[in-house]
């Protein structure tokens, strides 16, 4: 299998999967801290947030149901709402500790647009979280859009797809998965 | 029939004392095993349940798999377009017969000895049927998928019943069905599911989910945040002048009128331009078409709707249809599907969805906190089991008795609702001295509201 050419730059060399597997890590650091501004700044102004349905058979999320279709304004109101303490099911925010790995990157799907400089990348994850005494398991994969070309890579779209066949009980999703 | 005494459950499980205008709900009621168990036999078996939206089986031979009161089910359209349910087990050896989540089949072929029955009910095939012959001519008659006893559709709502007896459906949902032709009639080419179901677990019990829904009590401690985000965009919640109706049968209402817009109805800021002049146009389409009195009960008004004992319309900034099914005292499974208008263009239907699912879903910015309170209950309501003063068992929800004295219409943020549902779940259950009353109860209780 050949690896996919990678059309972006970060900091003005090519991007390698050691870069992106950095960006994922620390973003997955950054989560467990509770440090959502942070998070925040991850993504570009416009991108979107998304975690579909567990039957998602690939429709859009902005034509079926799921669990999270978020545009950036909601994506800053669900920021927001989370570093209140009247965000109930995430106060006390769950204790979460998650695992990234068969990090690889893609040349965006056609439906994703051709524009250079895009990066897809996929990877799997365990979302462990600890809360009211349960400790939950949350699998899965991601399938992200990444821009490239500044000096840091950005989400475009980060979306967490669930590998389960439904949430079992206690799976609010309040945290970030 | 419950044994006369009710084999053998606590009572006082709901004691009302019209003295002191209290209303107090045993905690027995979410924790036990016992009561869950018979809450199987004596509702979920005897009740009419929701089953599914008949746009989820579109189209001849569409099928779901869907476990509905503990028992797995397939529910399909046979090759004739009728709307079906069966039991999802193979009559000769009780093997499950269809093990996809969906899909589309005129035939449910058993692996195990490949029985092979049509979507009908019908046998199309038993391998080397032969050696039953001597079992004579109505064996393979015998052998027919298994039919839920009743099904009956109601505005596309597909409801079924397990027990043969229950009346007609129309007389069973009473009040509530107006509620739901009322969803039908939104939108001219009327409403259809969409894919991407909710399917999530809560670590409590399901009468806390009904509890929650028929609560405007909570809206605004609850959903501090949500609140808040609405406030941002430019819309104010209010509790004002609106009200919480027992609509009979263990059916409740909540009617929202300050809660949120609607989309494609009433408009609010966060909704944007472009859908202000969508809704305006639709909105005088309405009126033509039903008159300007009925439109302003269809589009105005929001709506919780629950049918008792499992069905949940959210009638709000858009529609998600809510199913719940309990899975053991202190857990349920969760269902919910987003219904939206058959044809609707691409921008109102993606504000729908943003709008839908960051509210009543459970990866939404209100919803968990819902769960969350369901879940607390269900935790915290250890602290009082096998307590030393057995009254401190109890839950209060006397809120806004003193109107119901008076027969005054209680308001959604009163516990009018809930009363009305515990009282029938009491009812239901069939426990002898389950209900305790106390000083003089009214003679009647304020039912159904009248809208016509």
């Amino acid at each position: 299998m050949t690896a996919p050419a990678t059309t972006g730059l970060i900091g003005g060399r090519e991007i390698t999967r050691a870069d992106v597997e950095d960006f994922l890590y620390a973003e997955a650091d950054i989560l467990d801290a509770w440090k959502y501004d942070d998070w925040l700044a991850l993504f570009e102004p416009g991108a979107r947030f998304e975690v579909p349905a567990t039957d998602w058979t690939g429709t859009s999320m902005l034509a079926s149901g799921s669990f999270v279709t978020d545009d950036y304004d909601l994506l800053r109101a669900r920021v927001k709402r989370l570093k209140s303490r009247k965000a109930h099911a995430e106060n006390p925010p769950s204790r979460t500790h998650r695992m990234i790995s068969n990090v690889r990157l893609h040349e965006p799907a056609p439906e994703d647009g051709g524009e250079p400089g895009l990066l897809r990348v996929t990877a799997a994850f365990i979302v462990h979280r600890a809360r009211d005494g349960e400790f939950d398991a949350y699998v899965g994969r991601y399938d992200h859009l990444l821009v490239t070309g500044g000096d840091a890579l950005r989400f475009r779209r980060r979306r967490a797809v669930l590998g389960h066949e439904h949430l079992p009980a206690g799976s609010r999703l309040s945290f970030i998965l | 029939m419950p044994e006369p005494n009710g084999g053998g459950l606590p009572g006082r499980l709901v004691v009302e004392d019209w003295e002191a205008l209290t209303f107090r709900v045993n905690r027995i009621a979410y924790r036990s095993p016992e009561i869950f168990r018979a809450e199987r036999d004596r509702i979920w078996a005897r009740s009419w349940l929701y089953l599914g939206h008949e746009t989820e089986v579109a189209g001849p031979n569409d099928f779901k798999t869907r476990t509905l009161g503990g028992r797995p089910l397939i529910f399909c359209r046979d090759s004739g377009g009728t709307v079906r349910a069966f039991l999802n087990a193979c009559p000769h050896r009780g093997t499950i017969l269809c093990r996809e989540r969906e899909g589309s089949s005129k035939l449910f072929q058993c692996f195990y000895h490949a029985w092979t029955f049509r979507n009908n009910g019908d046998v199309a095939a038993i391998p080397g049927k032969e050696a039953y012959e001597a079992a004579g001519e109505g064996f393979l008659d015998s052998m027919r998928l298994r039919a839920v006893p009743r099904l009956e559709i109601h505005e596309g709502f597909v409801f079924v019943a397990f027990d043969p007896d229950v009346p007609p459906l129309l007389e069973y949902l009473g009040d509530a069905a107006d509620y739901m032709t009322m969803i039908s009639e939104q939108h001219a080419d009327g409403m259809e599911v969409l894919p991407g179901t909710q399917l999530y677990g809560v670590r409590g019990n399901w009468k806390l989910g009904v509890e929650n829904a028929m609560d405007g009590y909570h809206f605004s401690p609850t959903h501090n945040t949500f609140v808040g985000y609405l406030r941002e965009t430019g819309f104010a919640v209010t509790d004002d002048d609106q009200y919480a109706y027992n609509l009979g049968n263990g059916h409740g209402l909540l009617v929202l009128t300050g809660h949120g817009g609607r989309i494609s109805m009433l408009w609010e800021p966060r909704f944007g331009e472009d859908e202000k002049v969508r809704t305006a146009e639709h909105r005088a389409e309405m009126d033509r078409r039903l008159g300007p009195e009925r439109a302003r009960y269809v589009a105005d008004e929001s709506h919780i709707l629950f049918v008792w004992p499992n069905l949940l319309l959210f009638d709000l900034e858009g529609l998600s249809i809510r199913q719940l099914e309990p899975v053991a005292a202190d857990q349920t499974d969760v269902r919910a599907w987003q219904l939206a208008p058959r044809g609707e263009d691409a921008e109102t239907r993606a504000l729908r969805m943003k709008t839908m699912v960051s509210f009543v879903g459970p990866g939404g910015l209100a919803t968990p906190d819902d769960i969350e309170a369901y879940e607390a209950v269900q935790r915290g309501i250890e602290a009082t089991a096998a307590e030393a003063r057995p009254e401190f068992d109890f839950s209060d929800m006397s809120r806004g008795m003193v109107d119901e004295v008076k027969g005054v219409q209680g308001r959604s943020i009163d516990e009018g609702a809930m009363r009305g549902f515990w009282r029938h779940w009491v009812d239901a259950l069939g426990v002898e001295d389950g209900l305790s009353v106390a000083g003089p109860r009214p003679e009647r209780f304020l039912e159904g509201r009248n809208v016509r």
